[in-house]
């Protein structure tokens, strides 16, 4: 089969690799219809998340058909034939964490745990396409996949709705989602949300459907400010204004209610910490630029929440925690719990709520994902979301 | 309960560092391997010097290194999803024990208090010995150790008990291994992910999974690109190669 593999710092390539078999009682092998380029795995092209080995398969986003179950699979949940979504995180749903709806924080799923242990003490869940300190599964940048545990994780998706509307159930749906859901919002709260990607998107839109007044949404990319204002955010280009002034100015000087960093470790900014920050990241003393999380925390309100759905690998220096400390601020964050989110959001889609396909600037047969990965991180030709088509040679424009 | 008490006290090993560096020859080894993963990781010449001076500690070390080999014991504890009944269960049916246990092939019975253990050994060689039970209390513990004139000297005990506040089962597992080559051995052993106190923490982190879900999490035969050189030593930089079990083979 194709497959989009890492073969190095900014080098991805599609090459031919043995379809995937059935390993374990509970996997499924599904043949992909449909799988995306994330900006998480933007961190990854860039070389600035350890443990990637040469010729991983890349992607946590993907869809398609279930072609072969395990012996262990629960023939009620899955069968072969069935159309499902895949979500991004792996959970066994019998762990206390899965019972407990932590699903990214599963205990059994990463056969790679003691490497996460040694840099956080216990381990998340694994994940499709990342790192191996998450598992190393290979990943749905493919035309076929191996799905561990699949009568846990993948939903069904009804006939006649097409993969474009559903797809981004795999992820950024319910991670932007997951994000609002962190900020604690009471009626007419006022979020701020840092970066306009497309999870940040999702955000904005799910903040106004759990009852935010107003969203503040800051980035410097035009089209992105544009899709926010869309969305029914105010914007802020951090090229043009102060952050931190606008904010203090937009609120009457108490502050946003919540704070949203959609950003992450590759963080851009301005002034000598981010200039250092950026040099400790090239010298691999800090793998990440916390830029976007310092303003967050000096910008919320007293009392306020932060949530991070922006991925961080490793440590930070830096952070002003006397700030969260006697503002006493709330911090929640993680990888998305997948399982509680796919099927509520499923049915919002359904309804005609919202229809998760305006995120789409690009589909692309699977060829060109390597060129795609650049002109996303470059966000060339107004690239907001690749969408890649594994069994396609040509795309009508 | 009746006391399920183990072997390995008995000579338990005193800890002494006897390295004539200020740091230990394992401290030694795991900065000269840190060396080596990050030269070869930087995929250039200036990587490949990093990774060379990396060998060059390591060769070091096994120059000067002459420490007689001490034997390891270890002990961990997993709080698992599960009563006391069906983790005993599953421990007791000593056939069960290479589904969890990684370095071990087969476990043959031979009768009821003796069993036939294979492992694998270095340069894939097998390394044999048998093992006796010493105590067996149903739903609480078991205790073995090889006979004497086996290949290795090895004694285990593993004991379960219920959490009082009803979140699972409490499992405890300590063994005793006697490493061969010293400290150096023990340094290599280390980075391989054969040292025995990261051998009966895996051990018992795959037997909790296996308890839970009726599998072992593993990315062994999975589809992936062509690894190069690069790609195979993270491989075992990451243990994926000694510490992960053959998929269904172990499960089924």
């Amino acid at each position: 089969m194709k497959a989009v593999c890492w073969m190095g710092k900014e080098k991805m390539q599609v090459h031919n690799v043995p379809d995937p078999t059935i390993l374990n009682p509970r996997d499924a092998i599904v043949r992909i219809t449909t799988t995306c380029i994330c900006g998480s795995d933007l961190h990854l092209y860039d070389g600035f998340v350890p443990t990637l080995e040469q010729g991983d398969i890349m992607g946590h986003e993907f869809m398609g058909e279930v072609v072969e179950v395990g012996p262990g699979i629960n023939r009620d949940k899955l069968k072969v034939g069935d159309r499902v979504v895949v979500p991004f995180t792996i959970a066994c749903g019998n762990c206390q964490f899965c019972k407990d709806q932590l699903w990214s924080c599963c205990d059994n799923s990463n056969p790679n745990a003691w490497i996460a242990e040694k840099i956080m003490g216990y381990s998340p869940s694994g994940l499709f396409g990342y790192t191996h300190m998450l598992g190393g599964y290979a990943g749905g940048q493919a035309q076929y996949a191996r799905v561990p545990f699949a009568d846990v994780g993948p939903i069904k998706v009804p006939e006649g709705m097409p993969d474009e509307k559903v797809i981004f159930l795999s992820d950024i749906f319910p991670t932007g989602y997951m994000a609002a859901e962190n900020c604690n919002i009471r009626s007419g709260d006022t979020i701020a949300i840092w970066g306009c990607g497309p999870v940040a998107l999702f955000a904005i839109r799910s903040c106004f459907m759990l009852g935010a007044g107003r969203v503040i949404a800051i980035d410097r990319v035009p089209e992105r400010l544009e899709m926010a204002r869309t969305a029914g955010a105010e914007t802020l280009n951090f090229e043009e204004v102060d952050v931190l002034e606008a904010l203090k100015e937009m609120t009457g000087n108490k502050g946003p209610d919540a704070c949203m960093d959609v950003v992450g470790m590759e963080a851009t900014g301005h002034g000598i910490m981010f200039a250092v920050d950026r040099a400790k990241q090239m010298a691999r003393i800090q793998m990440d630029r916390p830029v976007v999380l310092r303003q967050a925390i000096m910008a919320c309100k007293k009392g306020g929440t932060l949530s991070i759905p922006g991925v961080y690998a490793s440590f930070i220096d830096k952070v002003p925690m006397g700030a969260i400390m006697n503002k006493g601020l709330i911090l929640k964050t993680g990888q998305t719990h997948m399982m509680r989110y796919m099927q509520p959001l499923l049915e919002r889609i359904q309804s005609g709520e919202i229809d998760p396909s305006f995120v789409i600037s690009h589909t692309l047969p699977i060829d060109a994902a390597p060129d795609a990965y650049r002109m996303f991180r470059d966000k060339q030709d107004k690239c907001i979301k690749v969408v890649l088509k594994p069994w396609e040679q040509q795309i009508a424009a | 309960m009746k006391q399920v008490s183990s072997q390995a006290n008995q000579d338990a090993p005193t800890q002494s560092n006897s390295s004539q560096h200020s740091f230990g020859p394992k401290t030694l080894v795991f900065g000269a391997t840190a060396l080596i993963a990050y030269g070869l990781s930087r995929r250039s010449k200036a990587g490949t010097a990093v990774a060379a001076a990396g060998g060059g500690l390591l060769a070091y070390q096994a120059f000067s290194s002459s420490q007689p080999s001490k034997p390891s014991d270890t002990r961990t504890t997993f709080l698992v999803n599960s009563s006391p009944e069906q983790a005993y269960q599953l421990w007791r049916n000593l056939e069960n024990l290479p589904r969890f246990m990684a370095h071990l092939k087969q476990v043959r019975l031979l009768d009821g208090r003796r069993s036939q253990w294979i492992a694998s050994g270095p340069m894939d060689r097998n390394v044999q010995w048998t093992a006796e039970i010493i105590e067996d209390v149903p739903n609480q513990g078991i205790s073995w150790r090889s006979l004497p004139g086996s290949d290795v000297d090895t004694s285990g005990v593993v004991s379960f008990r219920a959490d009082p506040l009803g979140r699972g089962t409490y499992i405890t597992a300590e063994m005793q291994y006697r490493l061969p080559g010293g400290a150096l051995g023990a340094g290599v052993a280390t980075i391989f992910g054969k040292h025995p106190e990261f051998v009966v923490r895996e051990d018992l982190r795959r037997f909790k999974a296996l308890l839970e879900t009726g599998e072992v999490a593993t990315t062994v035969g999975q589809a992936h690109g062509p690894r190069g050189v690069h790609g195979h030593t993270e491989q075992v930089l990451f243990r994926e190669t000694s510490n992960q079990p053959e998929p269904l083979a172990r499960t089924a």
